[in-house]
């Protein structure tokens, strides 16, 4: 299995997902077919963690400026995915945001709530 | 053309940084955002208001755009034909972002209701709501009257709408959002 590395786009985000573990989103995130665009996303992450060289420890960092409600929606499908890895190994999510930034802020935090156990954090950048 | 007449209609209504009428398409509505994101550098806005404004600008403009990718009941298709206007209030204590397109019947009795019971949400039902939807998975493949009605409803402070009916038997539904400013913070 290989890495997954996505290039940013004006309204697309950078995706790096790696079998060491590390994963992250970032840029905008307002495509003009959502779903499309995050489908190789999903089956990646879903062979991963249906494979044998999944990692114990896995760190997940959102550095989002903005995304329409479809990547909400999709976004919502990433947290269920590591949500049913969370007994089995170390997730760890980082929500990143600007200072001032509450709407960003108010997003991570409905990510908190419809996922309790998950270990999210707030990163201030 | 009178040029100068759509710069002092602009005027007339508060600083407009944005007003475009035509199709809509992906990069159109890309470029779209560049500038929004240059006229909030320029005018100092807060982050929170930012991120606001560009979300609720890109949901009203993608919405127009797929709304043009459904089948009408006849068969044939909508144009990804609308206008869509950003600007700040003339007293300079909120922002608005408010489009305008042509819907079918059908639509705008579902757009409707759905809007009429958002206006009536205070922000924590909104929320409620909005992620009740989003967890069910229905709803995020509607074109036009999904989650991202929520999503605007839930980014600014007040939503208005209207429908009017045109000569095709169609109906112009304008949407606007206004987003306050907090204090301190207007230009």
């Amino acid at each position: 299995m290989d890495n997954l590395n996505i290039e940013a786009t004006k309204y697309t985000p950078a995706i790096k997902l790696a079998i060491d573990g590390m994963m992250s989103f970032v840029g905008k995130s307002y495509p003009e077919n959502t779903f499309e665009f995050y489908r190789p996303v999903l089956a990646w992450l879903n062979d991963y963690f249906s494979g044998d060289q999944i990692s114990d420890k896995i760190l997940i960092k959102f550095e989002i400026d903005y995304f329409n409600s479809s990547t909400s929606s999709v976004f919502y499908n990433l947290f269920e995915i590591f949500d049913a890895q969370r007994e089995k190994r170390n997730i760890l999510v980082h929500w990143c945001h600007k200072a001032d930034d509450d709407s960003s802020l108010e997003a991570g935090e409905d990510f908190v709530e419809d996922f309790p156990d998950l270990d999210i954090q707030f990163i201030v950048q | 053309m009178d040029i100068n007449a759509v710069k002092q209609l602009a005027e007339k209504n508060g600083i407009v940084f944005l007003t475009y009428a035509g199709f809509l398409s992906q990069t159109l509505i890309s470029g779209m955002t560049e500038a929004l994101e240059k006229e909030a550098e320029y005018g100092k806005l807060g982050a929170g208001e930012a991120t606001n404004i560009f979300t609720i600008f890109i949901e009203m403009a993608q919405n127009i755009m797929n709304y043009a990718k459904a089948k009408r009941p006849d068969g044939s298709f909508n144009k990804p034909e609308g206008i869509i206007v950003v600007g700040k209030c003339e007293d300079g204590s909120c922002y608005y972002v408010q489009s305008q397109n042509n819907v079918d019947l059908q639509d705008k009795e579902k757009i409707q209701a759905k809007l009429e019971e958002i206006v009536t949400m205070d922000s924590e039902s909104l929320k409620k709501r909005y992620r009740e939807l989003r967890r069910s998975g229905r709803d995020s493949h509607d074109k036009g009257a999904g989650i991202g009605m929520y999503e605007i409803a839930k980014r600014c402070q007040r939503v208005e709408f209207s429908f009017l009916p045109n000569d095709q038997g169609q109906f112009a539904f304008q949407l606007k959002a206004i987003v306050t400013v907090n204090k301190g913070e207007i230009l």
